[in-house]
């Protein structure tokens, strides 16, 4: 059986707020799961099915159970206390990351460490901000990211419709070769492509480098945008072509809105990879176009280990990203079921 | 006139093909073809073709045999941690139905921190002397000195150390596949376990996991390829070091190249670590995950 099959099932989504797979920021591969989380959102109809009369369990001594969810109270309490523990573990890092950036910066490597500040300050933030090359750095990652983005979906969108649409044998072979590509190691083409880009005269600039971190999201927004247009009725565009719409004309007019939710989710994905991406940036940018990522590296060798100004500027440079991203997946998924109810 | 379908599908295709083949395709032909080559790391320095020789070197090179095996051993460890936590993480959601919807989408949110920062976090919990991990082991009385385990200095532990902000990244990804798996398994099916007599263990053993098993496939190829591949995290943590302890292969590769200056070598390492990697997503691929096909 294959993954595709597997999310055929559908299944409950994940939540309204079905959690992104955001990994992909981490120049992952991880298009399973976000197939996973868009395909279900397109079945809204199974998400009422799950029921759990929350009152019932107090005159009970046992709720009616769905499948695995426990049914005892004393069990959920004892998981509770399970789930709180584990995600005050796994939050823990970020949040003393978020500390150590208010400490003094000889606090933040006294012996033994504290982990609240002894004395609040934003002494490493302006540290880290008015360093020269940071504020520069800010601009070129989200310049980068966007074109990055930009140009993943301009490619991503024709093709995945063309594959899934058509089902014709170039496409199956080609989005083989695109999952393929995505298993090369970055460091294997990272010095080829710089060189390649050094002999047209990109050396040293964003564009460069969002072509670069292309090469990384195309094949993902490839797979993300096929199980989209896969959950579009054909029924719709055979309409559309019938009453005199070209084909052309029908993706633009007819499938295209209907798939928007799935085309942000895309380029989210695309614009998290860009923005996380650090290799590529190592190996392509100088002074000019150096995103923040290599940056905050460089913070180790250049300044000695000022890790007050690296905590404050990581902080920085994450939690746009984790806020806004947590914040437009609600949207986003409301979005997908939309369209695929008026569709 | 109209154009056939199969050719306005493959007029639709052929931006993103010919992206992929000039900006993948070539780069990937440049390093194969440089493998055969002695370069000067000198820009537009001499090219001597050599034949096999960067092979040869790269396979009796001790350093590169033992890049292999760290590869190896670091994605195991990675790969399985992730799956036990990503599992367990995924059973406490689904226990726990509906109402810990909230908390699974906090849960997600290492997911969106670039690996670069959550190495770099995870060298200052670790790093010795002001880092945080001894001082609490210490101060919970398990260790009695907080620089008794030297996380990132001691070469027999390190590559298990530059390891663990992988994890902390990942095992989200992991449980959010595991969680949207668990969903698809039918509720009767457990029900009728239960009425049977089945205990928690066997219920998972017997009946959750060989359901799971495609998911679990995919799953682990997913993020054992991207494992194999981790760069930012060591090279952020350890560089490679103490003595090349945590210098696995992509750190290899990026060695040989920059800072040996030896381009031809560290081209065939790289040929033949991709086609390590080939092989082995090939297999799983074809075997397990077969993507744009209606089965």
């Amino acid at each position: 059986m294959s993954i595709a099959e597997a999310n055929n099932h559908g299944g409950r989504p994940i939540g309204p707020a079905a959690p992104l797979p955001a990994g992909v920021a981490h120049s992952n591969a991880q298009a399973p799961a976000s197939a996973v989380a868009g395909r279900s959102a397109f079945q809204p109809g199974r998400s009422a099915s799950a029921p759990t009369p929350a009152g019932a369990g107090r005159k009970r001594r046992s709720v009616h159970r769905e499948g695995l969810e426990a049914g005892k109270r004393s069990t959920r309490t004892i998981l509770w206390i399970l789930l709180a523990a584990s995600l005050i573990l796994y939050g823990f890092p970020f949040v003393y990351l978020l500390f150590t950036s208010f400490k003094t910066p000889i606090d933040t490597i006294a012996v033994p460490p504290t982990i609240l500040p002894k004395e609040w300050t934003l002494q490493n933030y302006a540290n880290a901000l008015g360093r020269s090359g940071v504020p520069a750095s800010f601009i070129n990652s989200i310049q980068t990211a966007v074109i990055s983005t930009l140009l993943s979906l301009v490619l991503s969108v024709p093709a995945a419709y063309g594959i899934t649409r058509y089902k014709t044998r170039s496409g199956r072979i080609f989005i083989m070769a695109a999952l393929v590509t995505r298993m090369v190691p970055p460091v294997a083409i990272g010095i080829p492509l710089a060189s390649m880009m050094a002999s047209v005269g990109l050396a040293d600039t964003p564009i460069a480098l969002s072509i670069a971190h292309t090469t990384i999201s195309l094949p993902l927004s490839i797979w993300l945008m096929s199980s989209f247009f896969e959950a579009v009725p054909k029924d719709l565009e055979e309409a559309a072509t019938v009453d005199g719409c070209s084909r052309l004309g029908a993706l633009w007019r007819v499938v295209i809105p209907v798939v928007s939710g799935g085309i942000a989710v895309t380029a989210i994905f695309a614009f998290l990879a860009s923005w996380n991406e650090f290799l590529f940036a190592l190996l392509m940018t100088a002074i000019r176009s150096q995103t923040t990522p290599v940056v905050i590296a460089n913070f180790q060798t250049q300044f000695g280990l000022d890790w007050g100004s690296m905590t404050a500027l990581a902080a920085v440079y994450s939690i746009p990203v984790i806020l806004l991203t947590l914040l437009l997946q609600r949207k986003i998924v409301a979005g997908m079921t939309l369209g695929a109810v008026k569709g | 006139m109209r154009i056939p379908d199969r050719r306005f599908a493959l007029y639709l295709m052929t931006p993103a093909a010919l992206f992929l083949a000039v900006f993948v395709a070539y780069p990937l032909f440049r390093l194969i073809s440089d493998s055969f080559f002695k370069i000067s790391p000198l820009v537009g320095g001499p090219r001597e073709f050599v034949g096999f020789d960067n092979y040869v070197r790269a396979f009796t090179s001790p350093d590169f045999i033992s890049a292999g095996w760290r590869t190896f051993a670091y994605t195991l460890t990675v790969v399985s941690l992730e799956f036990a936590l990503g599992l367990g993480m995924a059973l406490l959601f689904t226990t726990l139905g509906r109402k810990s919807q909230v908390w699974r989408t906090l849960f997600l949110y290492p997911l969106m921190i670039a690996p670069i920062v959550a190495g770099l976090l995870w060298k200052f919990l670790m790093i010795d002397n002001f880092g945080l991990l001894g001082t609490l082991l210490h101060q919970a009385g398990i260790l009695q000195d907080p620089n008794q385990i030297g996380w990132l200095s001691n070469p027999d532990i390190v590559l298990f150390s530059v390891a663990v902000p992988d994890i902390w990244l990942t095992t989200s990804f992991m449980c959010l596949v595991l969680f949207a798996g668990l969903q698809n398994i039918p509720g009767d099916l457990i029900e009728a376990a239960r009425l049977d007599g089945a205990r928690a263990p066997s219920l998972l053993f017997r009946i959750i996991l060989p359901l799971l098993r495609p998911v679990i496939a995919v799953a682990l190829v997913v993020r054992g390829i991207d494992a194999a591949r981790a760069f930012d995290t060591i090279l952020i943590q350890t560089n490679g070091g103490p003595q090349s302890a945590s210098e696995t292969m992509s750190l290899l590769v990026y060695r040989t190249m920059i800072r040996f200056g030896d381009p031809g070598l560290a081209s065939a390492m790289g040929t033949i670590y991709l086609l390590a990697m080939l092989a082995i997503a090939f297999v799983a691929v074809t075997t397990i995950w077969r993507p744009g096909k209606d089965t």
